[in-house]
């Protein structure tokens, strides 16, 4: 699938997506713009290069003692390959919203895969979240046709992929496979003429992840959640 | 050639030897692969007859590296053990998956081995298993089916032209865009009929592809 995006992650979103060193939730919607957009699949294909041209130049050819060559090459050969045959390309997910269905990219086919609960917020917003790791906020959402989000600043950087049906806000206009990035400076009132699905992405605030001080974290997500439930973007 | 020969330098020569045991038919031009770099001509021989001194050499030349990898990310040994285990076992399966088309061979490994770490981080974290690293990263093999229709699709629009172009490639560059593009065959069915070895094939098949698209591209 190839769609001719008008906006696009950031360099260094890229670059980190190549090399593999952003929170799952952001490789997730990475990932889905990346399949939609083939001039983002060439940049990505070359930072592996480069990505992997670093790590060859970089890394000290130390062995690693631990490792018993001959002993782990005698294990790995014992099994069979995967010929060509066998790799398959799985089903077409599909995401129904309303009168029509949506085919989804498939990092969020298969994040959608458990099932969504979608949540209903005010001014036409519908809102399903999923969890895929403790530093970024994922969500689905749902825009009514004539639906308008209400002014606000978001906590953080907020990432939304259109999946379908488009949006607009004072910076532009968002068609599928368009990938807005939005920083805690931005403020913007989305609106949606003609009704939106996307899915958004946004950093967490401060997380503690040491000593009692995690005891917060529950607090924290808890009005993290009210904020953006109540803006609800 | 047909000496056996052994030892980490000459791992490459070994099986280079060993592919030659599938017959190039006499009046088909040798075509000159364009791949400098030894690493795609030994994970190639690894993925077309398992062959084994070609993986040894590999793994001498990348484990160390995809050790240093995991203890830059998980700072525990152990982890970063399993991990050569696990990026090298997918070296070793996928192997057969790999063409010149996806890139360098130290590319090829380094995303792999990226999505082994990926998985290994997730566990460690004991974050939510509802996406692993090949959901996010297809292109290590299954992404192919979808890219090869991407292709087909290309062409049928370009269909006129493609056909006066098509013939200008070399004889054997033809002959394989011909057997998976036309007669659509998979590689190991084409290289069969053709009776060349699979990775004569896919670089001949790179090489003619790319010639097409070029010509393609300087058209319209």
């Amino acid at each position: 699938m190839n769609i001719d995006a008008k906006y696009h992650p950031t360099p260094e979103q890229l670059e980190g997506f190549a090399q593999g060193s952003l929170a799952p939730g952001m490789n997730v919607v990475i990932s889905a713009h990346v399949e939609l957009c083939a001039t983002c699949r060439q940049s990505i294909s070359e930072l592996e290069e480069a990505a992997s041209e670093e790590w060859l130049r970089s890394t000290p050819d130390t062995r690693a003692s631990s490792i018993n060559f001959s002993a782990m090459i005698d294990s790995i050969v014992d099994h069979p390959q995967i010929k060509g045959d066998d790799a398959t390309s799985g089903n077409v997910p599909e995401i129904h919203m309303l009168d029509h269905s949506v085919t989804l990219p498939r990092a969020l086919a298969k994040v959608a895969s458990d099932g969504l609960v979608w949540k209903q917020l005010a001014g036409g917003i519908n809102q399903a979240t999923v969890t895929l790791d403790d530093q970024t906020q994922c969500e689905f959402l749902y825009m009514k046709p004539g639906s308008q989000v209400p002014v606000h600043k978001h906590q953080g950087n907020e990432v939304t992929l259109v999946l379908d049906g488009s949006f607009e806000d004072e910076l532009g206009h968002y068609k599928p496979a368009d990938f807005v990035v939005r920083t805690a400076k931005d403020l913007h009132q989305p609106a949606s003429e003609e009704g939106c699905l996307c899915f958004a992405v946004l950093d967490s605030p401060l997380t503690f992840t040491k000593g009692l001080a995690r005891l917060l974290n529950p607090f924290i997500r808890y009005r993290f959640r009210r904020a953006t439930s109540a803006a609800a973007h | 050639m047909e000496d056996v020969v052994s030892g980490a330098g000459s791992m490459l020569m070994g099986s280079l030897a060993k592919s030659k045991s599938v017959k190039e038919p006499a009046s088909a031009p040798r075509v000159s692969n364009d791949v400098s770099d030894s690493d795609e001509q030994l994970l190639i021989a690894v993925g077309n007859h398992q062959d084994r001194a070609a993986f040894n050499a590999l793994f001498s030349r990348f484990s160390n590296k995809i050790y240093a990898m995991g203890m830059k990310l998980t700072r525990n040994e152990q982890l970063s053990h399993d991990l050569v285990q696990e990026a090298m076992l997918t070296v070793w399966q996928k192997a057969p998956l790999y063409d010149l088309d996806r890139g360098t061979a130290q590319s090829w490994i380094f995303t792999l081995t990226r999505n082994r770490c990926f998985d290994i981080l997730r566990k460690m974290k004991r974050q939510p298993a509802t996406v692993s690293a090949d959901d996010i990263w297809p292109q290590e093999g299954d992404i192919d089916s979808q890219l090869v229709h991407e292709e087909m699709g290309t062409m049928e629009v370009e269909v006129s032209k493609i056909e006066s172009f098509y013939g200008q490639l070399p004889a054997a560059q033809r002959a394989v865009v011909e057997q998976i593009y036309i007669h659509d065959r998979t590689h190991e069915e084409a290289a069969a009929v053709l009776e060349i070895p699979l990775g004569t094939l896919k670089s001949r098949l790179r090489l003619g592809v790319g010639k097409l698209r070029q010509m393609v591209g300087t058209e319209v």
